[in-house]
């Protein structure tokens, strides 16, 4: 397979994950943001948002402070924002376009469907029903553009390079709402239990779907030390690091046994699968939660280096 | 270094017994050096695997089969992929403090002939723990015949290091004793090692020591090869002796004279490129 190929294939995946991602993220804030004031108390989400969003730098530029609909605006619709969902949207389906031989047609037409009726929401949704119809929009085209690569694509090289941008994707973005909100999880929180905590707790497991599998996991209320626990080192957590990881080294071992031989990528991939699994949560707060995340997001990228040089370029 | 390892246990009994109980210690784990890629444990009788973590840090599995049978195996299966750490373990599970590996077994005393022989190793290499270990390693591993004979699971260092002969598990034990003597804190290592001349299985695994040098962390060092632990070295369990770290541990109620055969292929894994497709 050419480089090239595999490049639009893993981007194309990124790209998709990365708008669902986002779509979460907005969900999330918008339902913090509609509680009294008395229970969120006086912090400003939507900049909580833009920092998880990973754009703050640009957004202040543009803006002076995070409003609700100018952060719905720039994360959401800006063609300014070169990750917003829509440019997101915009960029998979160009990658689709130059790889379309490479795709089935489920899943062609999930992508292209998808910036086809992006142009139907224009500049954007002037109320909070119709942001929260979009949102819902963004993260049902996600799952069938995801739906119909597991379900149609041939398990090659192609589908394993589209996996892998998957999982890259979502392991950089569970890390980066690990990153904001790690002081919310330190098991020394002051103000534990208190309705604040609550909710912004619910909050992080909202944004990557966590809220039920945490009340069937540890049958408990919400505790921050197993929200970080589920987060970072629960493998059955979809979108917890290890449960990334354990994906990303599956199918970057399948591409090695494919191809014969294996990299710099390969042996990135199991160091951190195997620093994950060998970590217990009360060894990552006694060394600081912070240090081992923002470790994990700098090795998350050196993988993702790796991969560039060793298949992309 | 891919390396394939299968490795089966088989049980035969004279007289059913009514129940047999054992704890595996099979499962390798990953560190820097090691990823294992895929394993599985198979049972020839149904029963409920359960699965641990010891103190050490070892995955162990433990299962009652109910009788009456007259044969039992127990087989594992598995690929890892190593690389070569020049013998340093690093990113492995540490659960002790190093001090806690200088606590003297039974199986890894150091008598009075082992005493004199670690002094005259240090007298020779000086003091530095880096060579004096590998002074240690490459003495064991000239004086001390491999011989599968005369010594047997219970065999100590003291009646192991009198014979001068003796199989990996021996020559560990030994050095063991040896370098705790002398104040590094040492440990057993129970693991697999893939040889480049395939001969067929072989009849047990492979053992090796482990150092805690300052500064290093653990370090390895193989005195039955001489050398410290390469890419063909695979590591499942650690202990403080052979006990700590034996393959299969058990106990059974009822039954006569029981023999076990032991089989284990440890082979480079053939990785067979498929015909790239270009898309």
């Amino acid at each position: 397979m050419l480089s090239r190929t595999a490049d639009n294939l893993y981007w194309l995946s990124r790209y998709v994950e990365r708008a669902e991602y986002l779509a979460r993220i907005l969900d999330a804030t918008q339902r913090l943001s509609a509680l009294p004031l008395a229970y969120v108390g006086t912090g400003n989400e939507w900049e909580s948002a833009v920092l998880t969003a990973g754009c703050a730098g640009s957004f202040f530029k543009t803006y002076e402070t995070a409003t609700e609909e100018n952060v719905t605006d720039y994360l959401a619709f800006s063609t300014a924002n070169p990750s917003s969902i829509r440019n997101c949207f915009e960029m998979a389906r160009g990658n689709a376009r130059a790889v379309r031989t490479a795709l089935t047609g489920e899943m062609w037409d999930a992508i292209n469907g998808t910036w086809l009726e992006l142009k139907r929401f224009g500049t954007g949704p002037g109320s909070r029903e119709e942001t929260s119809r979009f949102l819902r929009w963004v993260q049902e085209s996600s799952l069938r553009f995801d739906g119909s690569a597991y379900r149609t694509m041939l398990r090659n090289d192609a589908y394993w390079f589209s996996r892998l941008g998957v999982y890259m994707e979502r392991a950089d973005n569970t890390a980066r709402i690990l990153d904001v909100k790690y002081h919310l999880l330190l098991p020394d929180n002051e103000r534990v239990g208190g309705p604040l905590d609550y909710f912004q707790w619910a909050a992080i497991l909202r944004s990557v779907s966590a809220l039920t599998s945490y009340h069937w996991v540890y049958r408990e209320s919400l505790k921050p030390w197993l929200v970080a626990d589920l987060l970072i080192l629960k493998e059955e957590m979809p979108r917890s690091l290890a449960s990334c990881y354990e994906a990303i080294v599956r199918n970057l071992d399948a591409i090695a046994t494919h191809y014969g031989r294996q990299g710099p990528s390969q042996r990135q991939a199991r160091g951190v699968r195997t620093r994950l699994q060998n970590s217990k949560m009360d060894g990552i707060f006694q060394r600081g939660l912070h240090e081992f995340i923002g470790e994990f997001i700098t090795e998350n990228n050196r993988l993702g280096m790796a991969i560039t040089e060793q298949f992309l370029q | 270094m891919r390396i394939r390892i299968a490795h089966t246990t088989t049980y035969r009994y004279e007289a059913p017994p009514k129940t047999v109980t054992q704890v595996l210690r099979l499962t390798p784990r990953n560190h820097d050096g090691q990823y294992v890629v895929n394993w599985r444990i198979d049972l020839s009788r149904d029963c409920q695997l359960y699965q641990r973590e010891g103190a050490f840090g070892n995955i162990s599995h433990s299962f009652t089969a109910e009788g009456p049978f007259d044969e039992l195996s127990v087989s594992v299966e598995g690929e890892v992929d190593t690389q070569d750490t020049s013998g340093i373990v690093r990113g492995a599970v540490e659960r002790f403090p190093p001090a806690l590996y200088l606590r003297d077994t039974q199986l890894t005393e150091a008598d009075a002939a082992i005493i004199d022989f670690a002094e005259a190793t240090r007298a020779k290499a000086g003091a530095d723990p880096l060579t004096l270990l590998h002074a240690l390693t490459a003495d064991l591993n000239e004086t001390f015949a491999f011989d599968i004979e005369p010594t047997h699971v219970g065999t100590t260092a003291a009646e192991a290091f009198k014979l001068k002969r003796g199989v990996c598990q021996d020559g560990t034990h030994i050095f063991i004793a040896a370098a705790r003597h002398l104040g590094i804190p040492a440990r057993y290592i129970g693991g697999h090692y893939c040889r480049t001349d395939d001969d067929g299985p072989q009849e047990a695994g492979h053992a090796w020591a482990e150092a805690y040098v300052d500064k290093l962390g653990w370090v390895g060092f193989d005195p039955t090869h001489g050398i410290s632990p390469t890419e063909s070295h695979v590591r499942v369990a650690v202990g403080l002796d052979y006990l700590g770290a034996a393959p299969v541990r058990g106990t059974r109620h009822g039954g006569g004279h029981e023999t076990m055969a032991v089989s284990v292929h440890v082979t480079p894994a053939s990785r067979q490129a498929q015909s790239q497709s270009q898309s």
